[in-house]
């Protein structure tokens, strides 16, 4: 048997109190092209970052041609021939794709200066080598994301990289430019290249793979030879995560429909898709949990948004709340018609850092707060208040910054925030990311609580478990359409996995 | 209020307020001491009109400014907003009553209607930028820079048109002059309006959104905050605020001359704001904090001439650099401690040590350079103190942060 090319021993990695990797092993042959798959959040980016030096401190042991390696950056990975080309392409877009594939490591002439001609040159060789004949001149930043993909693949190639690294390459290709991912590919790995090849889609997987890996929770589960596994067993390996029985008492009856979505579509301008949600269409009965699953980039955010008046673009199709057709367009034109959205981005699009925890609380209903124009500072405080002992919060008063509390509580802080404002819908966007167990178990009490006061809530999650525990009804995106809607007692993980990891083209 | 928090004194005692007052008075004393003349002990009522006057004239626009700050903007524009103000203001006056503006003494009725039609001049102008900013799309910076230099010419050209061809408009009536630049007069208004913004930031819904849009823009659209409307009202409160400066500089100067009047004073109202703790980053300022950053600056300047003598606007530019590049440092989050940081033991902090210690020389030479007792091998000395002083800290923390390299 030939002796490993990478062999991963006992890998580990915590961000924070989160652990992304525990204790990963496995090997990766000279030659192969070796698939790795999970769920959002299982751990194959981390790895794959920790692989060609972009994360450097972590536990355990790497080992480059049976040689111990540890990069304290990605010029040591590349200079053991290792390469990642990113999901989000890091290109400068100012520059010319010469420049970019030089990028740091110009050829010169006298010491200073840049030899551009030899740079377009050498590039012009290296796109070639790629079947692709674009001028190397031309800026970067006018070029299709596949062509920038490209322009990637050979700046691995000047690096005479044997390992190239992939973390889901076709997410923003055309079907066109998918075929010609694949050329590429297969002469890389004539060529001898090994490739790691990070995705979900089990179609391309099982296309293009000769072993797949997968990952759980950011643990090691299984490796397979593709010629004797099939998509079920690997979507099944994929989700085989325990839920924890969690007791949340009786689901409340379901009431009224209050809201109403119908051919819901939103586009995407200058994407090969060409929108990013497709005719979707939902239901909401008052004291009922909708959970929308996805993987990223399904467009579960951005159907949330659209609910909100939120989205940059304005969607097409009808929104129906309570019987009465709304179309907002500005969140404060959603907040009066009754809907609420907690952020998925809790730093960046939810608190309030230079406040503290009772002017975050109340920053939607000042104007209940006030007398007039003025603010009524114990009418204030007694609305927080309210929500701090509602929905338990921990904190010591409502006077230390925000930032001062633990993310659970942060993201009841929101919940309180929007609480405040009367709501009949509320939209919760993956609201316990970044958020303890314990903690998950509180906002999943307060969510249930929530739904017996009358209240429909539609939550999206990228945990699967926590669908299936909170929800009483799933509904599936993929590729910004709805693949499946499952009653919560016929919803299992695997039904649920099938239809997001499910094209459009091949559902058809 | 919060009497019950055990940290009160503790809040007191680290808020920007606070530290600024304990700043102010050892300005205060230290002028005192060093002042050759002892002016602010002999003279102290007419010392602190004059410092008074300077700071209620730099308040005025710096609590625009700072409102624009809180909310996360900036206004480059204010110098020319009170440059074309004051010549809005004459404009009108000459066209409304032309024969008093003449004879000396403009009617009441026109006196009113100008000064409303210049505050409404102020108010256009913010609309302009809000418009600029939210509709067209463009930064802050770019708005307003366009503004600055638009306005300034806007006025150069109206100024002859009005003026028979002069390059001035000369204050025409000096009852009304004396009336709009006496001092109580302005401080009285001035305070009415400073309690109106800090009423308004402090205390109503409307201020708590303003600090929010500065704090995190993103996530007070998506509470459902109206920030188009909100960014209108806080540019139009800093143009309006500018106005109101332009109109009293006229009657202070005496004239209007719009190429060289009010010139990079929005610097200064920016300087005063960051001094007096705001944020650049937005959603961090208060509107005391900032009358006192005015305060301090202009004390510090006054103090500066009084110590050195004569000319101390030459000195003015210099001296409000140096206070807004301490004052930041020293409030910087990570910052309050200067042990522990790494300022001079890189490659940039050795280059630098030669800068400063030139810069310190000459200011030796420019500040003290006329006394009798000044001999030149003494700014020769102090540059060569401060190189060798500075050059012992870089090595000192070469050597005790050496293992703390990132």
């Amino acid at each position: 048997m030939t002796p490993p090319i990478i062999s991963i021993e006992k890998i580990s990695k915590r961000f924070g109190g989160t652990r992304a990797l525990h204790e990963v092993s496995f090997d990766v042959l000279p030659g192969e092209l070796h698939a790795i798959c999970g769920e959002n959040g299982a751990g194959k980016s981390t790895l794959m970052k920790i692989l060609s030096g972009v994360i450097t401190d972590y536990e355990g042991e790497l080992r480059i041609d049976g040689q111990a390696a540890r990069f304290s950056g990605t010029r040591d990975a590349e200079s053991v021939g290792i390469s990642i080309i990113h999901q989000e392409l890091n290109l400068v877009e100012q520059l010319s794709i010469a420049a970019n594939i030089f990028l740091g490591r110009e050829l010169r002439w006298g010491g200073v200066f840049c030899d551009d001609r030899a740079m377009e040159l050498a590039a012009k060789e290296l796109l070639k080598s790629l079947d692709c004949d674009i001028p190397p001149s031309r800026l970067a930043g006018s070029l299709r994301v596949g062509d920038q993909q490209l322009i990637e693949i050979a700046k691995a190639l000047s690096l005479n990289s044997r390992i190239l690294v992939m973390d889901e390459p076709t997410s923003a290709l055309t079907e066109a430019e998918v075929e010609r991912l694949y050329r590429v590919i297969a002469k890389l790995r004539s060529k001898g290249t090994t490739i790691l090849y990070i995705s979900h889609k089990m179609d391309e997987v099982f296309h293009l793979s000769d072993r797949i890996t997968v990952l759980r929770d950011g643990q090691f589960i299984a490796t397979r030879n593709t010629k004797e596994t099939n998509a079920a067993e690997v979507t099944k390996l994929m989700v085989g995560r325990d839920i924890e029985s969690l007791d949340l008492g009786p689901r409340s009856a379901r009431g009224e429909k209050v809201l109403e979505v119908r051919n819901l579509s939103l586009e995407w301008p200058g994407h090969a898709r060409g929108y990013r949600l497709k005719d979707v269409s939902l239901e909401l009965y008052r004291g009922e949990v909708l959970g929308i699953a996805g993987l990223m980039g399904a467009g579960r955010t951005e159907l949330l948004e659209c609910l909100f008046g939120a989205s940059s673009l304005p969607p097409t199709g009808e929104i129906i709340l309570d019987g009465v057709p709304i179309m907002p367009r500005h969140p404060s034109q959603a907040k009066r018609a009754g809907l609420a959205l907690v952020t998925e981005d809790r730093k960046r699009l939810g608190v309030f850092n230079s406040m503290n925890v009772g002017q975050n609380i109340s920053m939607c209903s000042l104007r209940e707060a006030a007398a007039g124009p003025l603010l009524s500072s114990s009418r204030e405080r007694g609305l927080s208040d309210s929500m701090v002992s509602k929905l338990r919060i921990k904190t010591a008063g409502l006077t230390p910054p925000i930032g001062s509390l633990s993310g659970g509580n942060q993201q009841k802080c929101i919940v309180g925030r929007w609480l405040l404002t009367h709501p009949k819908v509320l939209l919760l966007d993956d609201p316990t990311r970044g958020v303890d167990v314990g903690a998950k178990a509180e906002l999943y009490r307060v969510i249930r609580s929530l739904c017996s006061e009358g209240l429909g809530v539609i939550v999206t999650s990228s945990e699967l478990p926590e669908l299936l525990t909170l929800s009483d009804r799933i509904m599936v995106l993929s590729e910004g359409r709805k693949t499946a809607e499952f009653d919560i007692r016929d919803a299992t993980q695997e039904k649920i996995m099938e239809a997001a990891t499910r094209s459009w083209q091949t559902s058809k | 209020m919060n009497n019950d928090s055990p940290g009160l004194l503790g809040r007191l005692w680290s808020s920007v307020e606070f530290k600024l007052i304990l700043s102010w008075l050892l300005v205060v004393i230290a002028t005192m001491l060093l002042d050759s003349n002892h002016t602010y002990w002999n003279a102290s009522a007419d010392s602190a009109q004059i410092v008074l006057r300077q700071t209620v004239l730099l308040g005025f626009f710096a609590l625009g400014s700072a409102i624009i700050i809180i909310s996360g903007g900036i206004d480059l524009s204010s110098g020319s907003v009170i440059a074309m103000s004051a010549t809005v203001f004459g404009s009108l006056m000459i066209v409304l009553d032309p024969e008093g503006f003449k004879a000396g003494h403009v009617s009441t009725t026109a006196v009113i209607l100008s000064i409303a039609g210049t505050l409404m001049a102020g108010a256009m102008v913010g609309t302009l930028h809000a418009w600029l900013i939210t509709s067209v799309g463009l930064p802050p910076f770019v708005a307003t820079l366009a503004t600055l230099v638009g306005l300034r010419s806007f006025s150069r050209g109206l100024t002859p048109t009005v003026a028979s061809g002069k390059s001035q408009i000369d204050f025409p009536d000096d009852n009304l002059r004396n009336a709009l630049k006496d001092v109580t007069t302005i401080t009285i208004v001035f305070i009415v309006f400073a309690l109106a913004l800090w009423f308004l930031m402090s205390r109503t819904v409307t201020g708590r959104h303003l600090q929010a849009m500065g704090g995190n823009e993103q996530a007070s659209k998506l509470s459902g905050i109206r920030t188009d409307r909100l960014k209108w009202l806080a540019y139009v409160i800093g143009a309006v605020s500018a106005s109101i400066v332009g109109i009293i500089f006229f009657a202070d100067q005496g004239s209007a001359k719009p190429d060289i009047m009010a010139r990079g004073y929005e610097l200064n109202a920016i300087a005063a704001s960051v001094i007096g703790g705001c944020s650049l980053q937005g959603g961090i300022g208060t509107i005391p904090g900032t009358i006192l950053g005015c305060l301090f600056l202009r004390t510090i300047i006054d103090a500066v001439q009084k110590i050195v003598g004569a000319g101390a606007d030459v000195f003015e530019g210099m001296i409000v650099g140096i206070v807004v590049v301490v004052a930041v440092t020293f409030s910087q989050r990570s910052g309050g401690r200067l042990i522990g940081k790494r300022y001079f033991s890189d490659e940039i902090g050795w280059s630098v040590i030669p800068t400063l210690g030139l810069l310190s020389g000459l200011a030796y030479l420019l500040f003290f350079g006329k006394r009798e007792w000044y001999a030149p091998y003494q700014a020769i000395l102090v540059g060569l103190v401060v190189v060798g002083a500075l050059a012992v800290r870089a090595v000192l923390e070469s050597r005790t942060n050496s293992s703390n390299r990132v």
